[in-house]
């Protein structure tokens, strides 16, 4: 098995190209997503979706950095895409064993195998995999399994000009996301952060195995502050069912022994 | 999938497949090669696009992204709840058939093969809405090829295809001479058991999901479909029955039922507004008129049932009351969910407020 692949985003370092969109679309040959003029910012693919594996998101703050010298006003890009995290929530849901946990460490959706069933689409903290209605089957970024296989990179991170994205062993990737972390406080931007970096930071998903860099509150990204695989929770709601079950089973059983006679 | 015209009314349409890849210059092999498409947009935008009604303005501390939904909603269509109500329907009567087996059965032999033969024609129902709701129907099997304890619809897979089996046998062979009948009679029994299961399993399933209503409601949702299952039986046979003998015994099944379903509704709502944006699709828009409106049902179709001997109009009409009140709660549940995914501000309050994975981190410590 090879090492844990995966990305590091550093959104300090996006400038908004969408170059790792139209790379993942041309790459994986997606569907267009209509070309649409969503009226927010320079964002109009919205979400990540079935035939939306990369996106790439426009904040425009009426709140300045720290390190700006002048101006109320700051703009925040972040690249988006599939967390394929340590405890995935769509791969736990899947019943049919479609989604797969690869050699890279990636979740991985087997096309032929997927029937539809669109619970992976609810189990996820994030709201990535969805299923397309002409298509039928639920889709999401693969980390370009086909490309690993050929030893080359993820076609998003190849074509970012500037290395905002950024792939690798994750060990690594972790290491260096620390170091420019540290690199950036120096610089005097006390905000930026890592999210999802290891299962310490974020205990619901034990870690993503793409990661990001992000310089204000997570929901400003459309991301969840503190997300969790629906699974780690399930015990609660079974544990009701069982009560549910034995309750159901001895009304039944009183009803037959006290309902049945004449009165 | 061919090609279709796309901006028809504009002054330049596109005829395209959302590729646009010439067979001649490019080969369709990529990862994302075998997504069927026909370049048709408003197949796969649903409310994503919706044309502002007001714009958003940025304000300072307002952490949303333009108040976009974080999570995908549900992909289910009006096939899943109809599954939940017919569903608890068959594992309840297969729950009561198993029941009255026990003991002298002389006098409810009538009842027993009623409630066998409702939990075998609703377990064919089942299997049909659920694999209709596919997105790929012809590959409804492959929920059988593994057996995956973390997935609860796998598991329920697995109920269904148990309860529907023994629902068959027990039809088939129960009452017959010889080891047959024996067969038949411990089939009955363990129809009863996979019918409970049935009965109380899509409540974990629903509860099992990142949709903050769903999950909050996690302890509740089991025993609220369980216990609406009771009532849908009981409201059956009000309907459906009429020796007034097995009918006392179904009465009491669905009247417990009625009164527990309004319990754990309230009591499912309850915990949904523990944090207060969580708990808003039980109150507002379509979502909360639906589950209101099923609550209201159910309890008049509880009272209307109180009333002793009462005439035969009285009780059909409690019947209708209790299956539309059963029936509409799973479709406002589904209408709970989609709403609660789409509202943003829910999840990231609700993570906010503790109720994400820090619940669970608290408790080991």
């Amino acid at each position: 098995m090879a090492a844990t692949k995966g990305f590091f985003t550093d959104t300090t370092l996006c400038i908004g190209c969408k170059a790792c969109e139209v790379a993942c679309k041309q790459w994986n040959q997606l569907p267009d997503d209509g070309f649409l003029f969503s009226g927010m910012s320079y964002d109009n693919t919205v979400h990540l979706g079935g035939s939306t594996w990369r996106h790439v998101a426009f904040i425009e703050r009426p709140v300045p950095l720290s390190t700006q010298d002048e101006g109320a006003f700051s703009w925040l890009f972040s690249s988006d895409v599939c967390k394929h995290c340590a405890r995935a929530g769509c791969l736990e849901s899947c019943p049919t064993g479609a989604i797969i946990r690869t050699e890279y460490g990636s979740v991985y959706v087997q096309p032929d195998i997927c029937n539809g069933c669109g619970y992976c689409v609810v189990s996820c903290p994030f709201g990535v995999i969805n299923r397309r209605e002409e298509d039928g089957r639920a889709w999401k970024c693969t980390l370009c399994y086909d490309r690993l296989r050929e030893d080359l990179i993820p076609a998003c991170a190849k074509a970012c000009p500037t290395e905002s994205i950024q792939f690798g062993e994750l060990n690594q990737l972790r290491e260096h996301a620390r170091e420019r972390v540290e690199q950036l406080h120096e610089r005097g931007m006390q905000e930026a952060y890592l999210y999802g970096a290891s299962a310490e930071d974020q205990p619901g998903t034990e870690g993503l195995n793409a990661f990001f860099l992000l310089v204000d509150k997570p929901e400003v990204y459309n991301l969840p502050p503190d997300p969790v695989a629906p699974a780690k929770k399930v015990k609660e709601a079974w544990m009701a069912a069982g009560a549910a079950a034995a309750g159901m089973a001895l009304t039944a059983i009183a009803a037959v022994l006290f309902g049945g006679r004449r009165v | 999938m061919s090609p279709t015209v796309r901006y028809r009314n504009s002054v330049d349409p596109v005829y395209t497949d959302g590729r646009d890849i010439d067979p001649e210059v490019g080969e369709l092999a990529g990862e994302g090669a075998g997504q069927q498409s026909s370049g048709s947009i408003d197949k796969h935008l649903k409310d994503e696009m919706q044309v502002w009604r007001n714009l958003p303005m940025p304000q300072p501390g307002d952490s949303t992204y333009y108040d976009v939904p974080m999570l995908n909603e549900p992909a289910w269509g009006w096939a899943i709840p109809t599954y939940y109500y017919i569903g608890g329907l068959t594992g309840a009567a297969l729950v009561l058939g198993a029941a009255a087996q026990i003991g002298d059965t002389r006098r409810r032999e009538k009842l027993i093969r009623r409630c066998h033969f409702i939990g075998l024609t609703g377990a064919c129902l089942s299997g049909a809405l659920l694999v209709y709701d596919l997105g790929m129907p012809s590959r409804f099997i492959n929920m059988l090829r593994v057996f995956r304890p973390t997935s609860v619809m796998n598991i329920g897979a697995w109920i269904l295809t148990g309860a529907s089996g023994a629902a068959f046998f027990t039809v088939a062979l129960r009452g017959r001479k010889s080891w047959l009948g024996v067969a038949g009679e411990i089939c009955g029994y363990l129809a009863g058991l996979f019918g409970a299961g049935l009965a109380t399993y899509t409540g974990v399933l629903t509860a099992n999901t990142a949709v903050p209503a769903w999950q909050a409601s996690r302890k509740a949702l089991p025993v609220l479909f369980g216990t609406s299952a009771m009532s849908s039986v009981g409201a059956l046979f009000e309907l459906t029955v009429e020796n007034a003998e097995e009918r006392r015994l179904t009465k009491i099944f669905g009247a417990i039922g009625q009164a527990a379903e309004l319990a754990s509704s309230i009591a499912m709502e309850k915990q949904a507004r523990a944090v207060p944006r969580v708990g808003r699709p039980f109150a507002r828009g379509l979502s909360g008129f639906v589950w209101r409106s099923a609550m209201a049902l159910t309890a008049a179709g509880f009272v209307l049932g109180l009333i002793p001997k009462p005439a035969r109009s009285r009780r059909l009409a409690a019947g209708v009351l209790g299956t539309l009140g059963s029936a509409l709660m799973r479709a406002s549940v589904e209408h709970i969910g989609t709403a609660s995914a789409r509202d943003a501000r829910a999840s990231f309050q609700q993570q906010r407020a503790g109720y994400g994975a820090a619940e669970l981190v608290k408790r080991e410590n």
